[in-house]
């Protein structure tokens, strides 16, 4: 257990995926360990999300919570395992030469940091909605800060993928930059302190990695939001009885822009 | 530590003046906002019922700014490790509490303000409007004291910048609500005293939301 928060802390910290560390031992992290790391940050803000159901002007159903609580590791495994293959096909159409393995490890490690910043804001989320009053409040607040979790795991997808590619694709007879190169400039000290969102310096994103990337973007937030809504709902609204799941009905976006106009009106 | 002998490290090894350990800072600066709050709360005087709003505040003022601080660290450790700041978290934590223990010290220096108004008018709505210029006049002062203590990291890692902008974004944000949920500090002299008011858990943000949209409706008709 301590060893899967150890390499989740490196995942965050970028040690996992510096260039010389991903050329010396390819991409290591350990599937499982991420998985049961994921299902637990996802329960802490999934607590964090379904506290709105308790307060007066929730559903008060307390099954909302280890409900909600289940849902949000659900919500990105399941959109993992439905997404994989295709990801997988097209990234090798397009021409990479990531394993299978690989990019299931790549993709597991950047669900981590989502849910790794997920987790980290489930106090604030927690705090408002035991503190709200409006339903519609919370599920923009949420919706939000899913977004900026959703956005700073793809940043890492996108600088690990680049960096997978560059590692792969200048073997150890191609000039590639040393570690002290890339890492000890003194003209340059904002350099030593490489995080895993950083662009490596010296190299642009390859044609390909651009293209598999933004395929992945446009399968993963379609898929996702998608699964949000199957799975929903995750906060109760408060004027309906607790269910575990709703009748299917509508879409993910529609219902988005609902709250963000019931909010103002 | 106001003076900023602190700041300098060698200095401070030489000054008798600033070495007080992190629990007696805490402590003073505990004990300043909790000063703060039963200033704050004494607009209605210290007799009958009213006596218990200096008390209410004087936990409510603490509980509001460590609360608040408590709630937005666990978003600004993730991130800043996201950044590759990890290393210098440290640092930065040092300056976040300094700039607590700065912005309560400031605060409590300006509670003979608030008790000369409280003194010379008995109006609520001013009152709060007064409030609401101590305090940001005292995390102004924690606000220069913050940059002057990222001035050296930010020179290091432009990052910081970055970093310290969400940092105050993050904790207006949790803070605005917080202060809002809070309520009542100062105590409206036409309603009894409550520790939380009467329909005080509601959204700060939904509040300003509606009277701007309200406001432009009615404009626009």
């Amino acid at each position: 257990m301590m060893n899967w928060i150890r390499h989740l802390d490196q995942l965050l910290r970028g040690e996992t995926t510096r260039i010389e560390q991903l050329r010396a031992e390819k991409f290591d992290v350990p599937i499982v360990g991420l998985a049961v790391m994921i299902d637990l940050l996802g329960l802490i803000y999934g607590a964090c999300m379904g506290a709105f159901a308790i307060t007066g002007s929730g559903s008060g159903h307390l099954m909302q919570i280890p409900a909600t609580m289940l849902k949000v590791p659900a919500l990105f495994l399941l959109t993992l395992v439905v997404t994989m293959p295709s990801l997988y096909v097209f990234n090798a159409l397009v021409g990479s030469r990531l394993s299978f393995v690989a990019v299931l490890r790549l993709l597991i490690s950047a669900m981590a940091v989502t849910l790794a910043v997920l987790a980290s804001i489930g106090p604030i989320v927690a705090f408002f909605s035991v503190c709200t009053t409006s339903y519609h409040f919370m599920v923009v607040l949420n919706t939000f800060v899913f977004a900026l979790a959703g956005a700073l795991g793809l940043a890492f997808l996108l600088q690990t993928l680049h960096r997978m590619t560059i590692a792969e694709h200048f073997g150890s007879s191609m000039p590639v930059p040393t570690a002290s190169e890339l890492s000890v400039d003194e003209t340059n000290p904002e350099a030593n302190t490489s995080g895993p969102l950083q662009a490596v310096d010296g190299y642009v994103l390859g044609p390909h990695v651009k293209t598999v990337f933004h395929i992945w973007v446009m399968v993963f937030g379609l898929v996702g939001s998608q699964m949000g809504w199957l799975l929903r709902p995750f906060i109760g609204a408060p004027d309906q009885a607790f269910t575990w799941f709703r009748p299917r009905t509508g879409n993910f976006f529609q219902a988005v822009l609902d709250a963000i106009w019931h909010l103002v009106k | 530590m106001l003076s900023g002998t602190w700041l300098n490290d060698s200095r401070h090894a030489n000054s008798p003046r600033a070495e007080l350990s992190t629990r007696q800072q805490l402590v003073c600066a505990l004990g300043c906002a909790s000063f703060y709050g039963l200033v704050m709360g004494s607009s209605g005087g210290f007799t009958g019922e009213r006596a218990f709003q200096p008390i209410y505040s004087a936990i409510k003022v603490p509980v509001l700014i460590w609360l608040t601080f408590v709630l937005s660290l666990p978003i600004f450790f993730t991130l800043n490790t996201l950044l590759g700041l990890r290393d210098d978290f440290a640092q930065c934590l040092r300056a976040l509490l300094k700039t607590q223990m700065v912005a309560m010290m400031a605060i409590a220096s300006l509670a003979p303000y608030t008790a000369v108004w409280y003194l010379s008018t008995s109006e609520y709505e001013p009152s709060i409007l007064f409030n609401a210029f101590m305090f940001t006049i005292a995390s102004l002062a924690g606000q220069s004291t913050l940059r002057r203590m990222y001035r050296p990291m930010i020179e290091r890692n432009s990052r910081h910048r970055l970093m310290l902008r969400l940092w105050l974004f993050i904790c207006a944000f949790v803070g605005i609500q917080m202060g809002w949920v809070l309520r009542p500090f100062v105590g409206d002299p036409q309603s009894s005293v409550h520790f939380f008011r009467q329909g005080a858990f509601s959204n700060a943000y939904i509040i300003v939301a509606r009277l701007i949209w309200h406001t432009v409706t009615r404009a626009s008709r």
